[in-house]
């Protein structure tokens, strides 16, 4: 049996990478693998006196979802875990790694170039193809964050438990985007335990949507999580986060505090939605992505501010 | 390591970086699992672990370690839901298969467990399948079987595979290229080109070496061929490989064909040029970079004062102007390139993914220097191929010369990242187009330019075949090659015709829009092809296209669209069978190739009806060059060659057999030709083994589509695809062989593109996520009709109809979102961007 101690140190000492899953890091010709499987203890959901509930992060992806009392108190997470991939990547990818995974972007994926990733010091997509990339421009790297289950972390403000760290917000696990060289903001050799989800909140609406040319199994080009509570038609609270638009997953306060204290009609959703777009700076090829997120936001707000369907079938 | 495999306790060595499928494959001998994207993204490694699916290539082996793993093979083959995919079909080439059937087993298990024999819904089995990819597209097929299986149709009773190897592809048996090992055998890999355009000077090895340059050391696209090497393993065939040192002396980089270097510079250097064409080059100037006009006009001035005159002065006529581009697609196959390469003596022995194993051996033959019975070419199983397997490829000069210098057999399997950047692409094309009704509403003229983006290969010719469609109205028709330092274009199912479709027949609908007329009248009146009649009347009937109704302005809009392709009829009159009465069967014997179009059925269902045979009486070897001559699979021309001939064999068997049962007539042998058509071919003699036939098949779509303004989402609903090529030997495969077409007509329009740097030409698609093929769930409705009629000419009366079934999707979809949003599309693939730009949100 290994302890976090022993694999922090290994990593440390080989200059290795951790690996959970493995979903992302087989994909990559990396640092010598760390495996992380054989810590015990990391893997589940444990129920706390106060209804919170602590995810290990080795818990995959399809154990949130199979998991009903999960899925019951948090909608938001449920629907955007069971957007993710395809099911036999669900079956082994853990929340860990979903949160920690490196990006898509198809320059850093191509051994013929290198960035600010690779130790280079441009980023090629800028100059180059950049019709995936990001919108909201933060720094050097456009390469938008790749983590869906993040996205809706934010608006649960989870927190994130970090062996030999205090807890730290989801937001603070990626910093501002600045830093071109990595996707998260953790040190080598820090391994993130658990995701503390906060009590759930009983009456909530939430929806997850994504903007894809494809159906299914398709990498979002904007992602939108909304959580929404109502008291009749007035919207009382409301979080909402956005993906695919960032060099990290985005909490977007202003949207929210757009919809309180107003009823959920097509014009309150449309005219909140359209403030996301203010922090938006596009490059030539990546203009549509303004319209997509302001279309994708509208999406799940709409998905979430309509009544719930009838409970019996 | 241990693990359980099946069933059965296994203790093996592995290495820290090696992945589950690779233990499974190489340790194991386990190939069912095939690894065809390594990335998660296709699931053709798809196993379960302790009963739950995962992608097998990116499972590290220690993660396995005490667990139970069960691969295809495990399954036994009697599992309901592999019975259920051979009768219903739900397979074309089969590499996919094995990952469809693991999931789809583990699916239906849990299905019945929670839900009994309810059918599930259409969308129910897309999610359960959507990590699994299928190039041929299978889908209609897969839908039904696994629905089937689900709700316990296929529990029991004996199975009657439609198609004749069905159950070995099933079952993981199968055997493909990539999967044969031959003893002593080593892993070659391919040095490419880091450059878009260098001279290669000296490259510096140590080691045994093959060199794959062209004769001018010149490469010209980031990703060509360079060398080759080989040792026991992949993973040290690439170490060897990357040290290799090549010295390049970088030349201009042309991406524009405007550019001031050159590319081809010389006569030499052109005549080495890639085709992106099939059958004889039309003869045109080069200049600079451009090749063209090639011209295929048909009283071409007269076509252009006509339509002059008309842009001057309306005249109550109708012009319809516009420039229409598409993206260039690439074939993908799901069992990649792939050539295991041995000598003996001075016999040359390759396992080879093929399309043409006749072909491929002439071609082997004239470049190795040998006579043709000393090259052996065997494809037992063909991944798909789709255009892109008719020659020799730098995997088999790799292979083949490798193995010479070292003395074994060395296999080359290209990887997904070289297959998406050299495994072949059908050029992108921007057509101009101008298209004239007189003020009666007839075809007055059209004139039509065709650019193809042909990378560094030659003969897009994509506007050439508008000179066989409506007519014989005047019409200018040319074509110019863009040539670029970018990877080649090669012939690509129906080579040239969707994207000169994508562009005729949605100006031919913005003609009947703009006259109030219904588009599918117009096409009749304008169309002289009888057997397009028939299915122009048949379509104007169909509810979808009869009651289509205003779309609306809401979020989701729903419009219907036609669109009508016509293709020429080859075939190869050289074609023979043999059969052969061994152990009271008969055995058919040819070399030609089965790529998941159902060749082998074909004949086993032909001689099986002539003679009056039970099913398990006859059986096919083909898939060998050594056997009867026989055809590539390419042009459409296997079925009008295979069929015909395989008829006569049966013929002259039934006559040598007289009263005699087969019992009594062991080792008889006949072989059989294909007989001539009446009237004889439009080509005197055969040109590379292939003629043109008299008379052109057809095709009209009509495509139901869903947009979603909002998201910018083109949704096909619902497909009909009516074909006419005559009679149809096994209706099933041929419905699956057009259902495929639909689909990947509907990547064609709506996901396909290669996307490069803009500074070198690199591919960046060059993986399953980026580079995007169509899935289960995009999959509409189709509903495949074939009108059988009109080839009396023919022996067997019927015509190939793979590549016809391909080529009006794109633009049926390119009207149907017209009729949807009003807004037409223009360029391929419409993507989301593309259509909220076009729709103005
Ligand atoms: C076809 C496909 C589609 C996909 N679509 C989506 C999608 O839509 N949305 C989405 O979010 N993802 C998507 N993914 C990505 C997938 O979710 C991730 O690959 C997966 O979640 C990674 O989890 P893992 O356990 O396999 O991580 P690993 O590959 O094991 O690790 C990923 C990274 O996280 C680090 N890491 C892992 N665990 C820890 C830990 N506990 N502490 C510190 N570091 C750690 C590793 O060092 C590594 O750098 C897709 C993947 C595929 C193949
Ligand atoms: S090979 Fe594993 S998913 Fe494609
Ligand atoms: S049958 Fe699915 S890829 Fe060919």
């Amino acid at each position: 049996m290994t302890t976090l101690e022993a694999v922090a140190k290994a990593v440390r000492d080989t200059g290795g990478e951790l690996r959970a899953g493995g979903t992302d890091v087989m994909t990559r010709a990396t640092r010598p693998p760390v495996d992380l499987l054989s810590v015990p203890g990391l893997r589940g959901i444990v129920w706390r006196p106060d209804g919170s509930a602590r995810i290990g992060a080795l818990t995959t992806i399809a154990d949130l979802l199979a998991d009903d009392r999960l899925t019951a108190a948090y909608p938001a997470l449920a629907a955007t875990a069971a957007a993710i991939a395809t099911p036999q990547i669900r079956n082994v990818a853990t929340v860990g790694g979903n949160l920690l995974q490196r990006n898509r972007c198809w320059y850093l994926r191509n051994p013929a170039f290198t960035c600010h990733q690779t130790g280079g010091d441009t980023c090629p997509a800028r100059e180059g193809a950049h019709l995936y990339s990001a919108v909201i421009d933060q720094g050097p790297c456009i390469a938008p964050h790749p983590s869906s289950l993040a996205v809706a972390l934010l608006t649960y403000a989870a927190t994130a438990e970090v062996h030999g760290r205090s807890p730290l917000g989801i937001a603070e696990l990626y910093g501002d985007g600045g830093d071109p060289t990595c996707d998260h903001r953790l040190e080598s050799g820090e391994i993130l335990q658990a995701v503390l989800m906060p009590a759930p909140t009983p009456i909530e609406r939430a929806a997850y949507r994504r903007a894809t040319a494809r159906e299914m199994a398709e990498w979002p080009l904007v992602e939108a999580v909304a959580r929404l509570t109502l008291d009749g038609d007035t919207i009382t609270t409301a979080a909402i986060a956005v993906g695919g638009v960032a060099r990290t997953p985005l909490f977007l306060p202003e949207v929210a505090d757009a919809l309180l204290g107003k009823s959920a009609t097509e014009e309150t959703l449309a005219a909140a939605a359209d403030l996301a777009t203010a922090r938006c700076s596009p490059l030539p090829r990546s203009a549509y992505k303004v319209a997509l997120l302001r279309a994708t936001l509208i999406d799940v707000l709409t998905a979430c501010s309509a009544p719930p369907p009838p409970a019996t079938l | 390591m241990e693990f359980s495999l099946n069933g059965k306790p296994v203790d093996v060595g592995v290495e820290p970086a090696e992945t589950v499928a690779s233990v499974l494959r190489e340790r194991m001998g386990l190939t069912g699992t095939k690894v065809a994207c390594g990335t998660g993204v296709c699931g053709t490694c798809t196993v379960l672990v302790d009963g739950r699916t995962a992608a097998s290539c990116l499972l590290p082996a220690g993660a396995v370690a005490d667990r139970e793993i069960t691969t295809v093979e495990g399954l036994g083959g009697d599992h309901p839901v592999q019975r259920a995919f051979a009768e219903h079909d739900a397979l074309q080439c089969g590499y996919c298969t094995p990952g469809f059937v693991v999931e789809a087993a583990a699916f239906m298990d849990r299905w019945r467990a929670e839900h009994g024999t309810i059918k599930p819904s259409r969308e129910q089995i897309a999610e359960a399948l959507a990590g699994h990819l299928c190039r041929c597209g299978a889908y209609a097929g897969i839908y039904e079987a696994v629905a089937a299986a689900c709700a316990g149709e296929h529990d029991e009773g004996t199975v009657t595979p439609v198609r004749v190897e069905a159950l070995s592809k099933i079952t993981g048996a199968a055997r493909y290229t990539a999967d044969v090992t031959l003893e002593g055998q080593l892993e070659g890999v391919i040095v490419r080109s880091p450059h878009p355009h260098a001279k290669v000077g000296e490259i510096r090895h140590d080691g045994l070496l093959a060199e794959l340059l062209p004769p001018d050391r010149v490469v010209r696209y980031v990703g060509q061929p360079v060398a080759a090497v080989a040792a026991p393993t992949k993973a040290e065939a690439l170490a060897v490989a990357a040290r290799i040192e090549v010295d390049y002396t970088v030349l201009p980089t042309v991406l524009s064909s405007e550019a001031e270097t050159i590319v081809y510079p010389t006569e030499e250097s052109r005549k080495g040029a890639p085709r992106a064409n099939e059958g004889p080059l039309a003869s045109a100037k080069w200049n600079g970079n451009v090749r063209g006009p090639a011209a295929m006009s048909w009283r071409g001035r007269t076509a252009v004062k006509r339509i002059e005159k008309a842009r001057n002065d309306g005249g109550g006529q109708t012009l319809v102007e516009a420039t229409f581009t598409t993206a260039v697609q690439a074939h993908t196959c799901m069992e990649p390139h792939g050539c295991v390469a041995r000598w003996e003596g001075d016999d040359l022995h390759l396992h080879l993914s093929t399309q043409a194993v006749t072909r491929v051996a002439e071609q082997a033959a004239k470049r190795w220097k040998l006579r043709p019975e000393q090259v052996h070419v065997v494809a037992e199983h063909v991944g798909g191929g789709f255009g892109s397997k008719v020659n020799v490829t730098s995997d088999v000069v790799a292979a083949v010369e490798l193995s010479r210098l070292h003395g074994v057999p060395v296999r080359v399997v290209l990887s997904r990242p070289e297959e998406l950047v050299d495994g072949g692409t059908r050029p992108g094309v921007r057509i101009e187009l101008a298209l004239l009704a007189d003020a009666d509403g007839g075809l007055s003229a059209f004139t039509m330019d065709g650019h193809g983006d042909s990378g560094v290969s030659i003969g897009s010719n994509a506007a050439w075949h508008s000179r066989f469609f409506y007519g014989n109205a005047p019409r200018r028709i040319r074509d110019y090659d863009h040539i670029t330092n970018r990877a080649p274009g090669i012939p690509f199912r129906g080579p040239g015709l969707p994207p000169m479709l994508w562009a005729l027949e949605q100006a031919v609908d913005e003609v009947a829009l703009r006259r109030g007329e219904d588009p599918i009248a117009l096409r009749r009146r304008w169309d002289g092809n009888a057997k397009r009649h028939a299915l122009y009347d048949r379509a104007s009937t169909l509810p979808m296209w009869r009651d289509r109704t205003d779309p609306g302005d809401g979020r989701l809009r729903r419009g219907v669209g036609v669109a009508a392709a016509n293709y020429m009829y080859f075939l190869d009159p050289g074609t023979k069978v043999s059969l052969t009465v061994e152990q009271g069967a008969v055995v058919a014997r040819i070399a030609t190739q089965d790529i998941g179009t159902g060749s082998r059925s074909v004949i086993a269902e032909v001689v099986r009806s002539t003679l009056g045979l039970r099913s398990g009486q006859v059986r096919v070897e083909l898939g060998r060059s050594d056997h009867a001559y026989g055809p590539s699979a390419a042009s459409s021309c296997s079925t009008p060659s295979i069929a015909p001939a395989a008829q006569d064999a049966a013929r002259r068997l039934r006559k040598a057999l007289g009263a005699r049962s087969l019992d009594e007539a062991e080792g008889l042998q006949v072989v059989g030709r294909r007989p001539r058509d009446r009237r004889g071919y439009v080509t005197p003699f055969p040109l590379d083994h292939f003629a043109i036939g008299r008379g052109f098949s057809g095709a009209v779509v009509v495509t139901e589509v869903e947009v979603d303004t909002l998201l910018g989402r083109v949704r096909p609903t619902r497909v009909w695809s009516g074909v006419a090529a005559g009679h149809v030997y096994v209706p099933r495969l041929a419905r699956n062989q057009c259902e495929g077409g639909v689909i990947q007509g509907i990547g064609y329009a709506l996901f396909e593109q290669r996307h490069e740097d803009p500074a070198t030409g690199t591919v960046l698609t060059a993986n399953l996520e980026d580079y995007r093929i169509p899935g289960i769930a995009d999959t509409p409705e189709i509903d495949v009709y074939f009108h059988t009629e009109g080839w009396d000419h023919v022996p067997g009366r019927g015509v190939g109809l793979g590549e016809i079934c391909t080529m009006a999707v794109a633009a049926s979809i390119g009207n149907a979102v017209r009729h949807a949003t009003g807004w037409r599309p223009h360029d391929l693939p419409i993507r989301p961007d593309l259509l909220l730009e076009g729709i103005g949100t």
